[in-house]
């Protein structure tokens, strides 16, 4: 009987234990979690997540709605083959009906004019983009993913934290348009992230940089920022690649 | 920042046209300084992502009858600002104010619809929606 008691006092205090170590280890982060909808402003230069940027990372002013020019490329130095396949790009020519309906790759998709919702946990946390239903996951135990594993337009992504700031590392990504003009990078971009809260909770602030020695000799950079907004929902993204017939597909 | 390995994979270049694709550009289609407002008879109505589209019966400066066609924001967003599927009716009278396409044809990125009646459509997109920063600075 005694044992049974022991046990049974040993077992609850075990799940105490690690309960209140999940818990506080969740407390030390700041929680990220809920839906986050576009901000007026689209892009924050929060000046602590600008003095992580690298000295050659030029920041593009493209966030949201607004766009580059064809031609221009916001600072970045393209190789000269990439820059001669840019001068001839011909946007119709991608406007097919097999391409109308691709997504983009997290560095196009994320600075979109979309909302998107945030599950975090410990070990994993979840972003959901509105934009092509896009989901991102975020490994925080650190794991790489093999060397053969394959590319995607959301890639694998690994977080840490650094103080109250979420870092998050993302290779593997699948060649897609860096500021949809002609200019893509390469399936071998890396994208180095970095998320926090406003000191009110009510805006998620972040910075993009990526790299890409196959196309760009500088690193291209991005502030984007959302604002909370309880009660809402991400919406369907069904889309219909025939609005491509507008653009002369057949 | 982390160095990458060089990759002999990565000389695929995945920038190349055929294997990369650019979504659907405002900058590269449209003139964000040149609006204009056409009214007309609607013929269809599509409200699907990527971009939503309204064709219109126009009666041209001539008195001939005028194709002319908007597209709208994607339909996620135009969802939040009050738009729904059934938001225009084939037949009704529709007003569009919009950001003229760049080759001089009759198509547009739709700013702003009204009825007939002159009530507006969900809220319309700002007029300054496409501009950069910089662009503004």
């Amino acid at each position: 009987m005694r044992l049974k008691i022991f046990a049974a006092v040993a077992a609850s205090s075990l799940s105490l234990c690690c309960l209140s170590g999940t818990a506080s280890a969740a407390a030390r982060h700041p929680d990220l979690s809920g839906y986050w909808s576009t901000n007026t402003p689209p892009s924050i230069e929060d000046p602590a997540l600008k003095a992580k940027l690298s000295p050659n990372a030029v920041i593009l002013h493209d966030t949201g709605a607004p766009e580059l020019q064809p031609g221009d490329f916001g600072g970045l130095k393209l190789k000269p083959e990439v820059a001669a396949a840019a001068a001839k790009w011909d946007p119709r020519s991608d406007f097919t009906l097999d391409k109308a309906c691709l997504a983009p790759s997290i560095i196009y998709a994320m600075q979109g004019p979309f909302p998107l919702e945030i599950f975090q946990d410990e070990h994993l946390i979840v972003i959901k983009l509105e934009y092509f239903e896009m989901t991102r996951i975020v490994h925080m135990d650190g794991k790489h993913p093999p060397a053969d594993a394959p590319h995607t337009k959301t890639g694998h992504s690994t977080g840490r934290w650094e103080g109250d700031t979420l870092v998050v590392d993302t290779t593997h990504l699948s060649g897609a348009t860096i500021t949809n003009n002609g200019l893509y990078h390469s399936d071998n971009v890396h994208v180095i992230e970095r998320f926090k809260l406003s000191p009110d909770g009510k805006k998620l602030i972040s910075s993009q940089e990526f790299e890409d020695p196959e196309t760009i000799d500088n690193r291209g950079a991005r502030f984007i920022a959302w604002q909370k907004q309880d009660g809402q929902y991400l919406n369907a993204y069904e889309c219909d690649p025939t609005f491509a017939l507008n653009y002369g597909a057949k | 920042m982390p160095k990458l390995l060089p990759s002999l994979a990565g000389l695929a270049m995945a920038f190349t046209a055929s294997a990369a694709l650019a979504h659907h550009s405002f900058a590269v289609f449209f003139d964000q300084d040149k609006v204009q407002k056409v009214t007309g008879v609607a013929q269809d109505f599509r409200f699907a992502n990527p971009h939503g589209t309204l064709t219109l019966l126009v009666k041209g400066k001539n008195g001939e009858a005028e194709t002319w066609k908007a597209e709208t924001n994607s339909p996620s967003i135009l969802l939040r600002r009050g738009w729904k599927k059934d938001s225009i009716k084939v037949g009704e009278t529709i007003t569009i104010e919009g950001w003229m396409a760049r080759d001089g044809s009759h198509y547009m990125r739709m700013m702003k619809a009204s009825r007939g009646d002159g009530s507006v459509i969900g809220i319309p997109i700002e007029a300054d929606r496409y501009r950069s920063v910089a662009d503004q600075k």
